[in-house]
């Protein structure tokens, strides 16, 4: 029967697709959008960019995406629909049987629906689609905005959407006295530390819902105002019960959560739905249990699933290729990946010296982690130079609501953890931490580097010629496929320039023999830079990146959502560069930034 | 009373112990051999370098290749450094990522602040995430920077 229902909604999809492909590609050929047709609100379009920094699709892109986001939507109502409801008992008392699949269909509900946002128009999914292992949806972004519009079109935040795969799996941010450095956290700087709920994935999830350029919500109370209002309340209610959403909201409530965060009416209020303690506090318990049940949404094995060619390499069901071994030899090996990205085996093969560093190329280790993560849960400054694409430096005018969201304009740097742990871009719960700021400036953190390479099936990889998937790299998205990827760690300290981006020397190809001047040179990772990989050793290592997305063993679950187009040409060396801007002249560093204590050093950042 | 009467049989069990410990220890010894070849190493020492990766005429390379160290996985590779080769008295350190599973880690640090056209002399060491030293020495090395807008680089480039 449900096997049924999904063919069903299988060939609907595909009537779909070929409608939206249709309107995709007349839409590409539209102009800068000045208006949002996304956007439920009379609100003015916010456009503090000069031409060209938003790309020319981003409208009907955002309307794609839209449109997937409500099909996932309305196959996870068919899913719970569909789900025989659990039955509460023992002691402790436990939904039994179909009580995971409950909390797990509830987050997807929950990460895929729109109205949660004060506009109706943007969802968690908005900027993490399955398609690409839950990181940015839209090609052009990727290639230009790095971060994406959230509710108030074009408010945008500053760093790239990171991969849902196996943020759960981050553990509560510690500091380790003996490594001398963080651990855990999610979030690029950690700052979702997990310290209340101990869950550093539950509490990412309730930071973008009133993060003013994402969601925008004024109050947390919104989202369990919104989530009483849902169409999978009962869903809500089974699992926690009768009553749980059973806030006595005040008559204004609608009205104040329909206006984004950060609107100058609000003031300095973070909490402007007027609410009792008791109702208060009822309204933080049920935002706990949106957090947990999207955590619960992001575990799973939907979206951590395990599924990739290297799991099956693992399990003995799979042989590498001789290409994809070699890159798996070097990213253990020569390229020492696996320094940071651990790949859970006991030894690493490598070149004899003087290439090499191992002894010997045998591969004499056992898997000591059967499902190895590819993380570190670390942090590290790789010297990614500033971006000047990044909208957040634009946002410096306000918006009319009167948010500005950046007023350091382009004296804003970012430094990672080091800004968290000084409580300048969220505050830090530890006071103990503070004093380790100066030397995690620039830290961001060490994603896992599985799913890195995922596409939609019709865009196979990420790499020009293609047809591809564009995708982007690192905290600031600097990077635009996986082969500058490697050649930047390749090469970093190999080709340095003390310019800012669009600024090389004639003669020089930015990304290729050129390399900017890092954004934040303090804290600078020397394990990399310099690697002394061939060209052909580098793309080795990309075939083994692929290796690493999910979806071999079996489907990962709504990967065939994707209705937008491939992009085809060019090389991998150089995708993306006809996109560089040149950085303009930057004022030093904001003194609300670099000016809080304990000050960066030993060296000021410029 | 009692542990005197116990004591030669005491001894016994310690000679015993003793005896089977140097035993397991080298059957163990085997088997970290065969699993993880690379473990701290007995002896601490430069496998390779140290030498200069590249300079500009105000920053400077130094790598160097160590046996594996052991310790923390966060370290730092340190340069003693002055234009004195008796009077080494300016430190720069870099962070590294010990990969406990390679026999060798290759250590790099930036030296900032250089003037052109000048010589230093210098030497190495790497530091655990504390601060405690490896107890690497090297001899001392030099290098000259070269002129405003020049480069000089040493470590073979990719092809």
């Amino acid at each position: 029967m449900r096997a049924n229902v999904l063919s069903a909604v299988s060939g609907a999809l595909a009537v779909l697709v070929g409608a939206l492909i249709l309107s995709t590609t007349a839409a590409a050929q539209a102009q800068a959008p000045q208006t949002s047709s996304t956007d439920s609100s009379s609100a003015p379009v916010y456009n503090p960019y000069p031409p060209g920094i938003l790309p020319s699709d981003l409208n009907t892109e955002l309307l794609r995406v839209v449109r997937e986001v409500d099909f996932i939507e309305a196959r996870a109502l068919s899913k719970w629909k569909a789900l025989p409801p659990p039955v509460l008992t023992g002691q402790p008392p436990t939904l039994q049987n179909t009580g995971t699949a409950a909390i797990e269909v509830l987050g997807e509900l929950m990460n895929y629906d729109k109205s949660i946002s004060p506009f109706r128009n943007v969802a968690c999914a908005s900027c993490h689609m399955p398609y690409v292992a839950f990181s940015g949806p839209i090609p052009s972004v990727n290639l230009t905005m790095v971060a994406y519009p959230g509710t108030v079109h074009f408010r945008a935040g500053k760093r790239t959407a990171q991969r849902y795969t196996y943020s759960p799996f981050f553990p509560v941010l510690q500091y380790n006295q003996v490594q001398g450095a963080f651990f855990g956290g999610n979030f690029w700087d950690s700052r979702a530390t997990g310290y209340l709920l101990r869950n550093a994935d539950a509490e990412q999830a309730q930071h973008p819902p009133v993060d003013t350029q994402e969601m925008g919500n004024p109050d947390t109370a919104c989202i369990a105002f919104k989530l009483s209002k849902a169409k999978y309340r009962g869903l809500i209610e089974q699992i926690w019960g009768k009553g749980t959403l059973d806030i006595d909201f005040p008559p204004q409530t609608a009205q104040i959560c329909a206006l984004p965060g950060g609107a100058a009416v609000f003031g300095t209020n973070n909490t402007p739905v007027p609410l009792g303690p008791e109702e208060r506090t009822r309204a933080n318990i049920v935002y706990d249990h949106w957090a947990q049940a999207l955590d619960a949404y992001e575990q799973s094995v939907q979206v951590s699933a395990f599924s990739s060619k290297f799991d099956a390499y693992l399990h003995g069901s799979y042989t590498l290729t001789a290409d994809e071994k070699a890159g798996y030899d070097l990213f253990r090996g020569k390229g020492n990946c696996n320094s940071c990205h651990l790949d859970g085996r006991s030894t690493a093969p490598t070149p004899p010296p003087p290439e090499g560093t191992a002894p010997n190329s045998q591969d004499t280790g056992a898997a000591a982690d059967a499902q190895p993560l590819f993380t570190c849960f670390g942090s590290a400054n790789l010297g990614l130079p500033l971006n000047p694409r990044d909208t957040i430096f634009y946002q410096d005018k306000p918006d009319s609501f009167g948010f500005t969201a950046n007023p350091a304009g382009f004296a804003f740097r970012d430094l990672g953890l080091g800004s968290f742990l000084r409580s300048v871009a969220a505050p830090n719960p530890n006071a103990t931490w503070t004093q380790y700021a100066p030397t995690s400036d620039g830290q961001m953190q060490t994603s896992t580097a599985r799913d890195v390479a995922m596409t939609p099936a019709q865009c196979p990889t990420t790499e020009a010629p293609g047809p591809y998937f564009q995708k982007e790299f690192f905290h600031n998205g600097y990077i635009k496929s996986l082969k500058q990827l490697v050649h930047f760690y390749n090469t970093r300290d190999v080709y340095p320039y003390k310019v800012t981006s669009g600024h090389c020397p004639a003669g020089k190809t930015e990304k290729v023999d050129c390399w900017p001047m890092p954004e934040v040179p303090n804290n600078l990772d020397r394990t990399i830079g310099s690697l002394g990989l061939t060209d052909h050793e580098e793309d080795q290592i990309v075939v083994f990146l692929k290796t690493l997305s999910d979806g071999y063993t079996r489907p990962f679950d709504n990967a065939d959502t994707f209705t937008g187009s491939c992009m085809r040409g060019g090389s991998a060396k150089t995708q993306g560069n006809e996109f560089l801007i040149p950085t303009p002249p930057l004022p030093t560093c904001s003194a609300s930034i670099c000016g809080v204590p304990p000050l960066p050093g030993p060296m000021p950042i410029p | 009373m009692i542990a005197l009467h116990t004591k030669p049989a005491m001894a016994a069990a310690l000679a015993s112990l003793l005896f089977s410990s140097s035993g397991a220890a080298q059957v163990n010894a085997y088997v970290a051999k065969e699993q993880s070849p690379a473990a701290k190493a007995p002896r601490v020492q430069i496998a390779r370098g140290p030498e200069l990766e590249s300079a500009d005429e105000s920053t400077a390379i130094i790598r160097w290749t160590s046996n594996n160290p052991g310790g923390s996985d966060e370290h730092f590779a340190v340069v003693h450094y002055g234009t004195n080769p008796k009077e080494l008295d300016q430190t720069a350190k870099s962070h590294i990522r010990l990969n406990q599973k390679h026999a060798e880690t290759v250590f790099r640090v930036s030296v900032a602040g250089l003037a052109p056209r000048t010589t230093y002399y210098y030497t190495v060491d790497s530091a655990q995430a504390s601060g405690q030293s490896d107890g690497i020495r090297s001899s001392v090395g030099k290098f000259t920077t070269p002129g405003p807008g020049e480069r000089i680089m040493r470590y073979p480039q990719p092809n």
